[in-house]
């Protein structure tokens, strides 16, 4: 009940402020204040827009007001050069567009990097295209700048147009992003920000959706370039390029609340009159740098979430207190999965190879991690792959399912080569994997970390809802089947070790794949929760998945695979049944040693 | 011939320059893998403070280099304390953000304490030359190279000679060994960055003869230094030598072949090129998460 009303109270201030910024121009003919919600709202569009690629996608740029600047320049130049006396509205879309496509091709280019190195290639991208401006005076006057025309409407309307305007982009923004955080596009980029590398392994074609957001969160600056420069009615390359405005976007946005819906906004309408008291306190530049720097230091330090998780979180953990956490309570007892569609073969192997690993060698430095190694699966089988540590077993993984390129040798699966394939590409073929140490994406749901696996990509599949009904109900099938469906609204990093594992073991699954690597899925977890893994391993295995286990845990190894590949220096040095491995002297040599014979001869195995 | 010989021999000089200051960013980031945007903001800071020396002591602002390094590694050591060391277990991007935001108030207080116009140290050999045969070589750039080549080498012997040397080497290693070994990684991290930062001392005393500065000069040798490093090679001292010296000859051959104009156009063409078709630089390990697959 307290919920509901919170979340009334919540949305009546919402609909309170936005009524208010609606009806403000038409109630009251002060202009400074009119001036104030401009630059207001300005900031609330860039902030929305910055916020789908730094706050959804996890790439901080601090380039983003070079799109306002090639906004505002697209709007000047066509309403002065090359259509003289045409209002500049005509041009805001097409700034728009122009924004988008620079969006679209430098993010091609900076999008191969990461972290540090992508924040930097913002900052120098503000600054290239803050010089080709000033040095290009030929089309934009240089550092002359350009005088756009008057508004010719009625002085009455005052600024009407320029707030009307901005108003709806200002919704236009954050509807952009809210429907982005809903649809499949957004669930990938958020997955891309908790850990791009697996979600690339889940199928999610990351170039692709970064690109995507890059445009996304410059398309409306744009626009909102070409109603400033109008606005402004004149503009200059230092004036339209400026990091100081990259620095209050990014500022507004961590004071509202990074990767939310409307902490952009908030953030601008709480930064800008402080903008505008500090402007008339202090006057001049040297002051405002160090408070907006002053300022950046402090949030980044203190409150790096921003206003509104902060305040989410302080109430959450008041409605909570008292009641006892759930997680850690006994795990409810695995039960099967309703049936599947597709017809399962026979258990055991049908004679089909559907991984081969040929010849496969990779050096990292001076180590031959991998030395001609040559490994095959066949189909219907759970395979085991034991080594001593640093024989190679992980590398191998890595390097079937594209974390790494192997240095020489190739990668069949199912009928073709797979070696130059994306991660995704391979995970669109079915091959699934699972890791050592689990990498569920740990900020969002769990059952938004099952959902988030993509079979293939399709354009038409980004703009579908992020969860859809047939979806969720086939995760929480298969989170019923590992025996965690009680915890489909907890977020991952609340989980345990052990309960990580499982929905990880769920998540592969929803990729529906023909082959699940398993890393070590035994490894650090309770005795009990073993035994109910290997029922898991098994029992999928008699629905027609196969596996790849790599284990450390002998008794598990020998009971569950067959047959059995031993690693040892990079290369496979023995294959067969448990037994034969047990029995092979170059495996007891390089893995298990004397003791492990005369170990188990004393239990009596 | 002999143009071109004399711009390459300009370029060195002042690539010996770019050199220390590099090192300086290079050696913080390799161990603790922050980028220190508000190097240029500090170094210009030390240009100021050499000016002073100058203009009300008359001391000359490159014996400046005394007073202006223990200074800046004082400064140093302080910005760490109160500041960089509460990064730890943030995203690196944000460490780019928090060193801008400083850069910003230093910008900010310089423009308060001298001014935003341009400002130079010009002692008596300013406006001389060497000339050997038919070059000529600007005293005031022949002496800065050999400052800093000089504080170079002490930076080098430092490394690779010292028990603090070691430490550093350790911890930009690998943390958890170093702390197991008995190296505070803390202190080890506040000593690099104040070691660091003191590069700016002798740096802004030699840009202070050099070219005019004013407070919003930062940003033009915050991308110089950047396109060094990333051209050497994050966190490599060797990369960030032979970067800053390429560095140098590229913005002294495009001043004068092509147009001064553009030449600061080079450093961000510079990161722009190297980052994409070959992220690791000249001389770095290529990090996984440096860049995408």
């Amino acid at each position: 009940m307290s919920e509901r009303l919170r979340g009334h109270g919540w949305h009546l201030a919402l609909g309170a402020s936005l009524f208010f910024l609606a009806v403000y121009p038409l109630v009251s003919d002060n202009l400074y204040y009119q001036n104030m919600i401009i630059l207001s709202l300005l900031l609330a569009v860039m902030g929305s827009g910055w916020n789908i690629i730094s706050g959804f996608t996890g790439y901080v740029s601090l380039g983003q007001s070079a799109f306002l600047g090639i906004g505002a320049y697209t709007t000047a130049l066509l309403s002065v050069r090359v259509f003289d006396g045409a209002s500049p509205f005509w041009f805001v879309p097409v700034s728009a567009v122009v924004a988008g496509a620079f969006a679209a091709v430098v993010g091609a280019v900076l999008m191969r990097t990461r972290g540090h190195s992508f924040v930097i290639l913002t900052i120098a991208f503000l600054f290239c295209m803050q010089l080709i401006v000033l040095n290009w005076s030929a089309l934009t006057n240089g550092n002359h700048g350009v005088t756009l025309p008057l508004p010719q409407w009625n002085t009455d309307y005052q600024d009407w147009p320029f707030y009307y305007s901005l108003f709806a982009l200002m919704l236009i923004s954050v509807a952009t992003a809210w429907w982005i955080r809903r649809t499949k596009l957004g669930l990938g980029l958020l997955a891309i920000r908790e850990d791009e590398h697996k979600a690339g392994g889940v199928g999610v074609n990351t170039p692709i959706y970064k690109v995507l957001a890059f445009v996304a969160s410059a398309i409306w600056i744009g626009a909102a370039g070409g109603i400033y420069a109008y606005y402004l009615t004149f503009i200059d390359p230092r004036g339209m390029f400026d990091i100081i405005v990259s620095v209050q976007i990014v500022l507004a946005v961590l004071l509202g609340g990074r990767g939310t819906i409307w902490g952009p906004v908030l953030g601008a309408f709480v930064l800008e009159p402080l903008n505008e008291t500090t402007n008339q306190h202090f006057g001049s530049g040297n002051e405002r740098l160090i408070f907006f720097g002053g300022l950046l230091a402090l949030v980044v330090l203190v409150l790096p979430r921003g206003i509104i998780p902060s305040v989410e979180e302080r109430l959450a953990r008041r409605r909570e207190a008292g009641t006892a956490a759930e997680v850690g309570t006994r795990l409810e007892r695995a039960v099967s999965p309703s049936d599947r569609a597709a017809p399962s073969p026979a258990p055991g192997g049908s004679g089909r190879i559907l991984l081969e690993v040929k010849g496969v060698e990779k050096r990292f430095g001076g180590i031959q991690a991998l030395a001609g190694c040559s490994v095959g699966v066949e189909e219907g089988t759970i395979t085991g792959l034991i080594g001593p540590n640093g024989s190679g077993k992980t590398t191998l993984f890595n390097v079937i399912d594209g974390t790494m390129r192997p240095d020489r040798g190739e990668v069949w699966f199912d009928g073709q080569r797979i070696d130059r394939l994306h991660t995704w590409e391979r995970a669109h073929r079915g091959l699934g994997r699972t890791f050592q140490t689990t990498r569920l994406f740990r900020g969002i749901s769990v059952l938004e970390n099952v959902v988030a696996p993509l079979q293939a990509f399709s354009w038409r599949h980004l703009a579908t809802v992020a969860v859809t009904g047939p979806e969720a109900e086939r995760a929480e099938e298969l989170l019923d089947f590992v025996g965690m469906r009680r915890f489909v609204d907890r977020r991952a990093e609340e989980l345990s070790f052990g309960q990580q594992k499982l929905v990880e073991l769920a998540q592969v699954l929803m990729l529906d794949p023909k082959l699940i690597l398993l890393d070590e899925p035994a490894g650090g977890i309770n005795p009990t929760l073993v035994g109910q893994m290997a029922e898991m391993i098994r029992e999928l295995n008699r629905r027609g998945t196969t596996f790849l286990v790599v284990e450390h845990n002998m008794p598990l190894v020998l009971g569950l695979c067959d047959p059995i590949h031993v690693l040892a220096r990079g290369s496979c040095i023995c294959s067969g049944t448990p037994e034969a491995v047990q029995a092979d002297p170059s495996v007891l040599d390089a893995y298990l040693g004397d003791d492990y014979l005369l170990e188990r001869e004393a239990v009596g195995g | 011939m002999t143009q071109f010989v004399q711009v390459i021999i300009l370029g060195l000089l002042i690539g010996g320059v770019y050199a220390l200051l590099a090192a300086g960013l290079t050696l913080i980031f390799g161990v603790m893998d922050v980028i220190n945007v508000a190097q240029g903001a500090l170094l210009i800071f030390a240009a100021f403070v050499a000016w002073t020396l100058w203009k009300d002591l008359g001391i000359d602002p490159l014996l400046g280099v005394l007073i202006t390094t223990p200074l800046m590694f004082a400064i140093g050591w302080a910005m760490y304390m109160l500041t960089i060391q509460f990064l730890a277990g943030k995203p690196a991007s944000m460490s780019v953000l928090l060193t801008f935001a400083l850069a910003l108030v230093i910008e900010g207080t310089m423009g308060i304490l001298w001014s935003t116009t341009y400002h130079a140290s010009t002692p008596g050999y300013f406006a001389e030359s060497f000339r050997p045969g038919a070059f000529y070589l600007p005293k005031a750039q022949v002496y800065g190279c050999v400052i800093a080549v000089g504080v170079l080498t002490a930076l080098y012997v430092l490394l690779r000679y010292t028990w603090l040397g070691r430490a550093i080497r350790a911890v930009s290693e690998n943390v958890t060994s170093a702390r197991l070994v008995g190296v505070n990684p803390k202190k080890v991290a506040a000593l690099t960055f104040a070691v660091g930062v003191a590069t700016t001392g002798a740096g802004g005393s030699i840009v202070s003869v050099l070219y005019p500065f004013l407070p919003g000069s930062h940003y033009q040798w915050i991308s110089r230094l950047l396109g060094v490093i990333v051209l050497g090679g994050m966190g490599s001292l060797p990369g960030a030598v032979v970067g800053a010296l390429a560095l140098g000859v590229a913005e002294t051959t495009t001043a004068t072949y092509i147009s001064p104009r553009w030449a600061t156009m080079v450093p961000y063409v510079l990161i722009v090129v190297v980052l994409l078709a070959r992220p690791q630089g000249i001389a770095g390990v290529r990090l996984r998460e440096d860049a995408a697959l």
